[in-house]
């Protein structure tokens, strides 16, 4: 068993390495937000005739050909249109701290729940443990009673 | 009737008022028989405060529904050729009448406490205490900050109409479901914090909690899911969840509350994360109230700008209040809420709520850090960032992965410790079959998952989201076949036991454990949502100027433009195209996406999608307008699989809510005594394993 959870998490680890974007457009273009006031990503807004789409939509266009780095794309758009523009926060300064926050929490809590459980398992007397798990007999009886009880 | 209906929002607030203060007198009073009377009139205090917010709730109904423009509410949400449903929505469509709808759910929800005092005189007179605390807040809201009966110097003669992206059908149930879950989780909280306050001894307040927050987190969840259809289906970007800070804002208290739902079951089973509860349920109840901040408060700027004032300080204060008078509580009697057990294995159904529980609290701090962070970041930096969706799919995915995992393994965990070999046991069939399948999509180049099909893309550059959607469908597989074996292995026990076929063995099983297999129903439901959302790394998108006759290809549809249609009504006037859709070179029908220009909103448009809907995937096509240089109409379609499953999965999931809301089937005896395994460790002096239930 613990093999095979050893095994899903490479698979999923190794997943989630080989996962890369293959269209700049729409991942740079997922990045910003149509600046019209309709609350819209830019690739997805709808407004025909609205004010600023047409124009980002081209400067992404020439912004990806004339740069190979996605952040100037987008720090191009933050100082054309504004800093709102772009929805990601950035990766560096202040904004780090949003990307680092949620898994940090997450992580320290999945610890602490370890550490604490392991702690009372520690505590927890070692002659209860043992008399039943030791007798194949009582643990065979103990599972076939688990089975029946649990309905 | 406006007159009426200010004088009773001021009635009300003296009831409230006189509720909350001579409740706690009556708490307090040393006298038992005066404390008694005095505590009764506060109860029928509290009961008449329901109709005198009802009047006034009514009398503004009233006043929209007969165009009474005299009253600013209504010259700003409504007009005379709204329709009539929509001009009873009105109620709640501005902050002023949202928060009048706000304290009658409240006075709803304490009228039901109240009559039902005999459940338990104590209990339920401090938590009417609590309740009308809230009342208290809420109608100084209505009375003094924003009151929805101000009058204008002179009565309009037509009102501004209702915002566009509101007349929809949905958008009348919408808002009333979403608020029938905000204020219901007002009743989980009072309970716990009278019970905390008193000293409440057993668990019995757990349990009508329990109740209580089920049903409150069914209204939510179902307001949730109707807002998300609202969205796919009237502001045409082809998406239901744009994670859009009022959204996050109705999100946050329905984990959390997803979290009690599970974590209640430990206190409930072994009287453990007592504490846990108690400040999940608080936090539940805070969040409510920061969802009610941030939806008619304005203090983000979100597309669900309705009804934005500078109320915020006042939700400020009362957030700052709440918080204070639960940590003080704790404090106080924080030694009444010792865990009786404690955690013995990392591999056991308690551990596994454990992790759930902090998953899930993950998830909503992952939320709330997106949603809050460009209040933060202009207090810290002097400038507002936004946070979109990029940051929101990035970092809650694989959480969502991981509690997709959880809720796969949890169920077979028995409680206090489970043994690797019981695990390998019941964990093997499921976890082979979702490999199975789950690489059957990938060789087999099943539809709609194309882009794994070929090992060059899996290897070189596959996108994200399709990796995050291969997973989803892995985990869920697993989750859909630990879900079936729990149901076959109980089914199959009492099919042998009453001689009957498995699936009445399985009903059975169900109707003597109702809150068990019907929370197994809700992760099913939950299952079918995430395979919905899964689809979404595949949807397809095209844009086109199409004239008479021109095709539109995407995917596997043809669209051919037949007619372009023009048409006006007193409420608004629009324009239609006439699509013909074509699935492989077979007609499949016409679709009529069309674009509304509403009047009283000064020809703000508003599109009406037209929607091909399949179990396998949506054809959402819309109507953009026409291009301002060359006239010709401009058509969007979407090719978005798997979306039906999102809806489907939201109603199993109510199902399931409601039969694990349904009592118990008395117990069926068996013609078959239990087990020799019991005597046998009765002999050997062995408590048998407290297991599944």
């Amino acid at each position: 068993m613990k093999r095979v959870a050893r095994l899903l998490i490479l698979s999923c680890a190794l997943t989630l390495l080989l996962g890369a974007d293959n269209s700049r457009y729409e991942k740079v273009g997922g990045k910003i937000m149509c600046t019209c006031g309709c609350a819209e990503m830019l690739l997805k807004c709808n407004h025909v005739g609205c004010p600023n789409s047409d124009t980002m939509i081209r400067q992404l266009r020439s912004q990806l050909q004339a740069s190979p780095n996605d952040a100037d794309v987008l720090n191009f758009f933050r100082r054309t249109w504004g800093i709102t523009a772009v929805v990601e926060p950035g990766t560096h300064g202040f904004e780090l701290l949003i990307w680092v926050l949620p898994p940090l929490v997450l992580g320290l809590g999945l610890l602490l729940v370890i550490l604490v459980v392991r702690k009372l398992r520690l505590r927890a007397s070692p002659a209860d443990a043992g008399e039943i798990t030791l007798d194949p007999h009582l643990e065979a009886l103990r599972q076939r009673a688990r089975r029946e009880t649990e309905v | 009737m406006p007159l009426l209906g200010d004088f009773c929002l001021i009635v009300a607030l003296a009831l409230a008022g006189y509720s909350f203060v001579f409740g706690i007198i009556a708490a307090v009073s040393k006298d038992s028989g005066a404390g008694f009377r005095l505590g009764e009139t506060a109860r029928r205090a509290g009961i008449w405060i329901f109709f005198a917010v009802t009047i006034a709730a009514f009398a503004l109904a009233w006043a929209a529904m007969n165009n009474d423009f005299s009253l600013a509410y209504v010259k700003a949400h409504s007009n005379r050729a709204l329709p009539t449903a929509y001009k009873f929505a009105a109620l709640w469509s501005g902050q002023e009448g949202s928060l009048l709808f706000w304290s009658w759910l409240l006075a709803c929800y304490g009228l039901v406490l109240r009559l039902r005092h005999k459940v338990d005189r104590r209990l339920v007179a401090m938590t009417s205490i609590i309740v009308a605390g809230i009342q208290v807040f809420f109608l100084i809201l209505c009375n003094f900050v924003a009151n929805p009966f101000g009058m204008l110097d002179r009565a309009a003669l037509d009102g501004n109409g209702l915002n566009p992206l509101l007349q929809y059908p949905e958008m009348v149930i919408h808002p009333p479901m979403l608020y029938l879950g905000y204020v219901g989780f007002s009743l989980p909280f009072s309970f716990a914090l009278a019970a905390l306050i008193i000293r409440y001894p057993g668990e019995k307040w757990i349990h009508i909690t329990r109740r209580w927050t089920m049903v409150t987190w069914l209204f939510l969840g179902f307001g949730i899911s109707l807002g998300a259809h609202w969205a796919y289906a009237v502001l045409g970007w082809g998406g239901y969840w744009g994670w859009d800070p009022v959204e996050n804002a109705s999100l946050l208290p329905w984990i959390t509350g997803t979290a009690f739902l599970h974590s209640v079951m430990m206190q409930e089973k072994r009287g453990m994360m007592k504490k846990w509860n108690v400040w999940l349920i608080f936090i539940t109840f805070m969040l409510t109230i920061l969802g009610t901040m941030l939806t008619r408060g304005g203090a983000v700027s979100s597309v669900h700008a309705f009804a934005q004032s500078a109320i915020s300080p006042w939700f400020y204060w009362f957030l700052g209040i709440v918080f204070v008078v639960c940590l003080t509580f704790f404090i106080l009697n924080r030694d009444h809420l010792q865990a009786e057990n404690r955690l013995e294995s990392l591999v056991s159904r308690e551990s596994s709520f454990l992790f759930n529980n902090l998953v899930l609290l993950g998830a909503c701090f992952a939320v709330l850090c997106g949603t809050l962070f460009p209040l933060l970041s202009e207090a810290v930096q002097g400038h507002k960032i936004t946070v979109g969706p990029p940051f929101f799919n990035k970092v809650v995915i694989p959480i969502g992965l991981f509690l997709i995992f959880l809720t796969a393994v949890g169920p077979l965990l028995a409680w206090r410790s489970t043994s690797w070999g019981s695990l390998k046991r019941n964990f093997a069939w499921p976890a082979g079959i979702s490999l199975v399948v789950t690489s059957a999509l990938v060789v087999w180049n099943i539809r709609p998952w194309q882009g794994l099909s070929r090992v060059r893309e899996w290897t070189t550059g596959l996108e994200t989201a399709q990796i995050f959607s291969w997973m989803t469908i892995l985990f869920s597989t697993l989750v859909i076949m630990t879900i079936a074996s729990e149901f076959i292995r109980g089914g199959r026990v009492l099919q042998g036991k009453l001689n009957t076929n498995l699936f009445s063995g399985m009903y059975h099983l169900t109707r003597r454990n109702m809150r068990r297999y019907g929370g197994y129903v809700v992760h099913f439901g939950f299952i079918l949502v995430m395979i919905g959302i899964a689809g979404l790394a595949f949807n397809q998108d095209k844009e086109q100027e199409m004239g008479l006759g021109d095709k539109l290809q995407i995917g596997h549809y043809t669209l051919v433009g037949q007619k372009y249609t023009q048409d006006d009504n007193a409420n608004y006037g629009s324009e239609a195209a006439v699509l013909d859709v074509y699935k492989n070179g077979k007609f499949l029908g016409t679709l009529f996406p069309e674009l509304r220009f509403f009047k009283a909103s000064g020809g703000q448009p508003d599109h009406i999608v037209a929607n091909h809907s399949t179990l396998v995937e949506d054809l959402y096509v819309i109507y953009e307008g026409r291009n301002t240089e060359t006239d010709r109409p401009i058509i969007k379609a979407f090719v978005n699989p798997l979306v039906s499953w999102v809806w489907i999965g939201v109603l199993v999931v109510m199902f399931g809510t409601m039969v694990a809301l349904v009592p118990n089937a008395e117990q069926i005896r068996s013609t078959v005594p239990v087990s020799v395994a019991l005597k046998a460790m009765e002999e050997q002096g062995l408590e048998p394993a407290r297991v599944g239930k």
